[in-house]
């Protein structure tokens, strides 16, 4: 009997150290790492500290990473369909923390994961009394008057409808990234969402809260094949590390959503999908008009050529309704997601935002 | 790309071949699912969809009812009680803080209050103003 080590065994031993077959060995790891859901990568990790909380709500404050910071404090708007982290993915490829070495003082207001009972809360609950409410803790906190709003998403538009309401708003600079204004030109949402067939009170009523499975099953239909498609890049690319850690990176963020608040869900359908009425200037909030030709401080539009989720069409006037002089428009050629987090977005958007907020937070 | 010999690279253009096939299905069921058909047909679906929920629900609450065990309806309740005695907890915890700094004790947190950057910084083609 051949034992180990010995001449007959030595081929096997040499085939078994074969780059093809090392490689093959490290797919087929990777590969039960990702199907296993072993060794996830960090993500969120930069540290931050509670300074206000209501509810599911959480105001962070990122700790500073250098001595100096701009005198404006940067404060992050999310959106109410998805978790947050995607603006701190993982060391090294976090805007957070990008934006922490240049300098700036980050907060983030992180809505949460909403709870049965928060079925009831509506726009105004988080455009005129939630933002003012973060906005006064930030102020405390730094001792500063004036903020600098940045907002992915629908945080774009509750951060456009809070200074549209309230025009004295201590705001010195807004940011949008990837913020639909023109509804009209979510062509699928749009005809999906007609009220020829879509009983959006009925929906609202039976579930409450809208499941976190159906936002999530409505995005997969804007592109139907792409998660199919991603499984066969998958194991075209599980002999790369850094491939593999970025797609479990995007897809754990993609995959994990939230529920979204019922009223607030069946304002959004009402007044912005049916009637659009944001873009033509006819949208209330408490009884006050959200005005966003009075918003007069420098604005930076940041979209995505590409964006299914919030499509170029519905993104692009943004600048068009707002009434600063000083506003600009960056257009990128990614994604929704990739426009904050991928490598267009580290090369290209994060400089160039750096650079933005730099001159406009002295 | 075509290695030395001038041979193509086959794996290259599978890729290729794969991004323009998903893009072209992609393209397909776009076209699909933005006609009124399929509008209509998605509106039944959620009509059926929530009436099942509702079915589930509705059965789910009284069959735990009658086993004599807390019903979804049940914990939602005690959960919105919980939330409001955590919104009067911070509203007591806020008023006392408010009150502790009119004395003179900061009562944030340490790792907060203790995060006081100088605000001087200026863009990097600006100098610095030390305050």
């Amino acid at each position: 009997m051949a034992t180990v080590g010995s001449p007959e065994t030595r081929p096997l031993a040499e085939f078994l150290q074969t780059v093809a077959v090392t490689r093959n060995l490290d797919r087929v790891r990777r590969g039960m790492n990702v199907l296993l859901s072993r060794d996830p990568p960090p993500m969120g990790a930069a540290p931050r500290d509670v300074v206000y909380a209501k509810g599911t709500l959480r105001l962070y404050r990122y700790r500073p990473l250098t001595n100096e910071v701009y005198r404006i404090p940067l404060v992050l708007v999310m959106s109410l369909i998805s978790k947050p982290y995607i603006l701190d993915l993982s060391p090294g490829q976090s805007l957070v923390e990008f934006l922490l070495r240049e300098g700036f003082d980050v907060f983030m207001v992180d809505w949460g994961v909403p709870r049965p009972e928060d079925n009831r809360l509506r726009l105004e609950y988080y455009v005129l009394d939630s933002l003012p409410r973060n906005i006064e803790e930030v102020q405390k906190v730094t001792g500063e008057t004036e903020v600098t709003l940045l907002g992915y998403c629908m945080g774009g538009l509750f951060t456009l409808m809070y200074s549209g309401v309230f025009h004295d708003a201590p705001v010195a600079n807004i940011v949008c990234a990837a913020t639909p204004v023109d509804f009209d030109g979510m062509r699928l949402f749009r005809r999906w969402s007609d009220p020829r067939w879509f009983d959006v009170d009925r929906l609202v009523d039976t579930l409450g809260n809208i499941p976190a499975d159906l936002i999530l099953r409505s995005f997969e239909m804007l592109r139907p094949i792409e998660r199919w498609v991603s499984y066969v890049r998958l194991t075209d690319n599980l002999w790369n590390d850094l491939w593999v850690k970025n797609y479990r990176l995007f897809y754990r963020w993609v995959n994990d959503q939230i529920p979204f608040p019922g009223e607030a869900y069946r304002q959004m359908i009402k007044e912005l999908m049916w009637e659009n009425k944001l873009m033509k200037g006819d949208l209330t909030l408490g009884g006050r008009r959200v005005d966003t030709t009075a918003i007069n401080c420098p604005v930076l539009h940041i979209m995505a050529e590409h964006d299914h989720i919030a499509p170029f069409a519905a993104t692009r006037p943004l600048t068009t309704i707002v009434g600063s002089q000083d506003k600009e428009d960056i257009v990128l050629k990614g994604g929704h997601v990739s426009l904050v987090a991928g490598r267009n977005a580290w090369f290209r958007l994060w400089p160039s935002l750096s650079q933005w907020l730099g001159v406009r937070s002295v | 790309m075509p290695d030395s010999n001038n041979r193509p690279d086959v794996v290259q253009l599978w890729r290729n071949w794969l991004t323009d096939t998903e893009r072209q299905w992609n393209a397909f069921f776009n076209d699909v699912m933005g006609t009124d058909s399929f509008g209509r047909f998605l509106g039944g679906y959620m009509e059926i969809y929530g009436t099942f929920q509702r079915l589930v629900a509705q059965n789910m609450e009284r069959s735990l009812s009658t086993l004599n065990v807390p019903t979804r309806s049940d914990i939602v309740d005690l959960s919105e009680r919980l939330s409001t005695v955590e919104e009067r907890l911070t509203s007591i915890e806020s008023s006392l803080r408010a009150l502790a700094e009119a004395v003179g004790h900061p009562t944030q947190p340490a790792a907060v209050t203790q995060l006081r950057p100088r605000r001087t910084r200026r863009p990097p083609n600006q100098p610095s103003q030390v305050q």
